[in-house]
């Protein structure tokens, strides 16, 4: 068994220690006997979406966001949209997320094309959301996914997609409605870094889980010894919680 | 007139009494047992907001700001000016924003507001630099470097720079010295009317270097990716633009050879113009190296005796976090205060340098001096310690979020019977000190101001507040 992880601009998207997240999918995978490779496909890079199993966004500075789009409108966006629709499956966080939207207008009005793989959108505000955060994933009953935030833009969602949950402590897409991320066939977004899947390692297995169901029909994650991922997560979800 | 007369004496009265409480109410949180707070300069300026302009009058004084090596460079400096028996004050590394130079300048004032000393040497916060520029008028201006800092705080590297050029644009008859090797730091040149002065590090600085992500991978000028003759670290060195031309430009003040480099320092040799220096750094790592270089740069602008500034390199004493020796018993700890990926990684490249072996420990905090977001944590070449193999002989992992750097280290690849989780400080400081090999610590701002309490409380150390 062998899963191929596409790491998309990684080094560009790479603000917010969204490596780890690239490492703890990797480590769980390996330590389950299933061989993984990562590439990373970056700017000026072709795309060829149907060699990969798993998609990985991460987030970055405004000042590069600029390369990206013109990168993106060069084939890549097409290949995205391609492989979203064919089931694969995608995890992006913070600016990959919005960038998997239909536009960011910023907070003065400007307009800016982004992929319009997913039926959401982003509007700037002047207000920071930041801060250690906490949210309810509706597919795993009792899970809370603990992370941290950092952003201006408030995302809404449209009719085609779902949230991924509902804000318990923090501010979510945009602080007014209690959403938190978007989900939509098998893409995972949300604004969640900090870095996200290692101290929620059931997310993580449930992604990874997505993945090898769509490519393999079954998948079946032996259970590993999560007393380090669980000690992270329950500290941060008692301070936030409690 | 007399109307006139009255406002200036009030002004006078106003300054003598933000004076006299500022000293006073520093007295009083010391009497206390306190330290590192800014209380006392908050007062002042409360009492009188443009204090630090009249206290700065006539003052010579040069700022050292960048993200990495402000206090380095600062001792650096300050040992020159001590050699150059120049009469001087300089602030305490903690002491770098607004409240914290006031008080600062406070302590070294006549009641009336006059300074007793010529030369003012101040090390300041990149985003407190305009607060601070807008009342004191440099003569120089040295930058160390622009990286990755404090997401939560700073934002993005571009509002960094733009900080940094509000406040030299405060200090408009400074000579600035930039990083030359810095793409980041030398773009400041297209947007200061000041003169600038380059230096930089011409040859490598590492035999191996772990893995950094670049925090400056395109062209600022043009988006271009850049390309490098060398890499000294992360995203310094040699860089140039094969689109628009935009490159590393010559250094005036230019360590041009590194002969030797171990656990205890450098010796280098740094070229002002045509003329070499030998020097000793007395710190060991190669970031601490272009901090030599920084503080030449500033000796060179300021017509110190450059002779005299390349010997002081080798006998300035630092301290306060910056590979700072405790000899408790017969432990030999070691405490390297960190604040981001950058400083972190160049930590990591000094650890691989290193032939004997030692105990590794790491504190992590997440408050505001801390930086809230510990995202950075999985940006750093941790894996660098995994393959360390037998000479890390172990890790104590310690701070308000241990249990999130230990599952950082155990998934950098360091077996979990490697890792010790030790939220307590009384229990981790007798873990450590009965250590016998070397132990290297590199705690967060607030880990290490609590682990020193606790370690200054325990073993009789005067208390040490910077």
């Amino acid at each position: 068994m062998e899963l191929k992880i596409c790491h998309l601009y990684p080094d560009v998207l790479n603000l917010y220690g969204d490596r780890g997240n690239i490492i703890c999918m990797e480590q769980r995978l390996r330590q389950r006997g299933i061989d993984v490779v990562t590439t990373g496909v970056s700017v000026g890079e072709t795309l060829r979406a149907s060699d990969y199993d798993l998609f990985f966004i991460g987030g970055g500075q405004d000042f590069e966001q600029e390369v990206l789009l013109g990168d993106l409108a060069n084939g890549k966006t097409a290949e995205i949209k391609a492989a979203i629709e064919d089931g694969k499956t995608f995890l992006a966080i913070c600016g990959g997320y919005q960038m998997l939207g239909h536009y960011y207008k910023t907070w003065d009005g400007q307009m800016c094309d982004f992929t319009g793989a997913l039926d959401l959108y982003t509007e700037g505000s002047k207000k920071r959301m930041i801060g250690d955060y906490a949210f309810s994933f509706d597919e795993l009953p009792g899970v809370r996914v603990v992370g941290f935030e950092n952003h201006s833009g408030k995302t809404y969602l449209g009719p085609g997609v779902s949230p991924m949950g509902t804000v318990l402590k923090g501010f979510g897409n945009n602080g007014e409605d209690g959403t938190e991320g978007a989900r939509y066939q098998n893409v995972f977004a949300t604004y969640s870094h900090g870095c996200l899947l290692p101290k929620n390692p059931q997310l993580c297995d449930y992604i990874l889980k997505t993945a090898l169901q769509r490519k393999f029909g079954e998948a079946d994650l032996a259970p590993l010894d999560d007393t380090l991922e669980n000690a992270a997560h329950d500290y941060m979800e008692s301070r936030l919680l409690s | 007139m007399a109307k006139y007369g009255i406002i200036m004496r009030m002004k006078k009265l106003r300054i003598i009494l933000a004076i006299f409480a500022c000293n006073l109410v520093k007295k009083l949180i010391r009497l206390l047992g306190r330290g590192g707070t800014d209380f006392p300069g908050r007062v002042a300026l409360k009492i009188c907001p443009d204090l630090l302009g009249h206290m700065a009058k006539g003052v010579t004084t040069i700022f050292v700001t960048g993200t990495n090596g402000k206090t380095t460079t600062s001792r650096m400096i300050e040992q020159v000016l001590a050699d150059s028996e120049i009469s001087y004050f300089a602030n305490k590394s903690g002491a770098n924003l607004l409240s914290g130079v006031t008080a600062e300048f406070a302590a070294h004032c006549t009641l009336s507001g006059k300074c007793r000393y010529q030369y003012a040497l101040i090390e300041t916060d990149e985003a407190a630099f305009k607060h601070i520029s807008k009342f004191v008028h440099a003569k120089a201006v040295v930058v160390t470097n622009v990286f990755r800092d404090q997401l939560d705080r700073y934002g993005e590297v571009s509002h960094t720079l733009e900080n940094i050029r509000l406040g030299i644009e405060g200090c408009p008859d400074a000579v600035v010295c930039l990083n030359a090797d810095d793409s980041l730091c030398t773009s400041l040149a297209d947007v200061l009317p000041n003169e600038i002065v380059y230096y930089g590090v011409n040859v490598p600085i590492y035999v191996s270097r772990v893995f950094e992500l670049s925090d400056a991978k395109y062209c600022i000028r043009c988006k271009h990716a850049y390309e490098y003759r060398y890499v000294t670290y992360g995203h310094l060195g040699g860089y140039y633009c094969p689109n628009c031309g935009f490159e590393r430009p010559k250094p005036l003040v230019a360590v041009t050879e590194v002969t030797k480099s171990d656990a205890e320092g450098s010796d280098v040799t740094i070229t002002v113009g045509d003329t070499p220096y030998s020097a000793r750094i007395n710190l060991p790592a190669g970031y601490n190296i272009y901090n030599g270089c920084a503080a030449m740069a500033i000796s060179h602008v300021m017509g110190f005796d450059l002779k005299v500034a390349s010997l002081a390199l080798g006998h300035f004493t630092c301290g306060f976090g910056r590979m700072e020796k405790f000899h408790i018993g017969s432990a030999d700890l070691r405490m390297i205060l960190i604040k981001n990926p950058a400083g972190c990684n160049q930590v990591l490249n000094f650890l691989s340098s290193i032939s004997e072996p030692y105990v590794f420990t790491a504190c992590l905090n997440d408050r505001a001096q801390d930086g809230k977001d510990i995202s950075w944590i999985w940006d750093v070449d941790f894996e660098r310690l995994a393959e360390m193999g037998d000479k890390l002989s172990a890790i104590y992992v310690s701070g308000v979020r241990a249990e999130e750097l230990a599952m950082r280290f155990y998934y950098a690849g360091v077996p979990r019977e490697k890792l010790h989780v030790e939220k307590n400080y009384d229990l981790l400081t007798d873990a450590l000190t009965a250590q016998p090999l070397p132990v290297y610590i590199m705690p967060t701002y607030t880990a290490m101001m609590d682990l020193r309490g606790v370690i200054s409380k325990k073993y009789g150390f005067k208390a040490f507040w910077e």
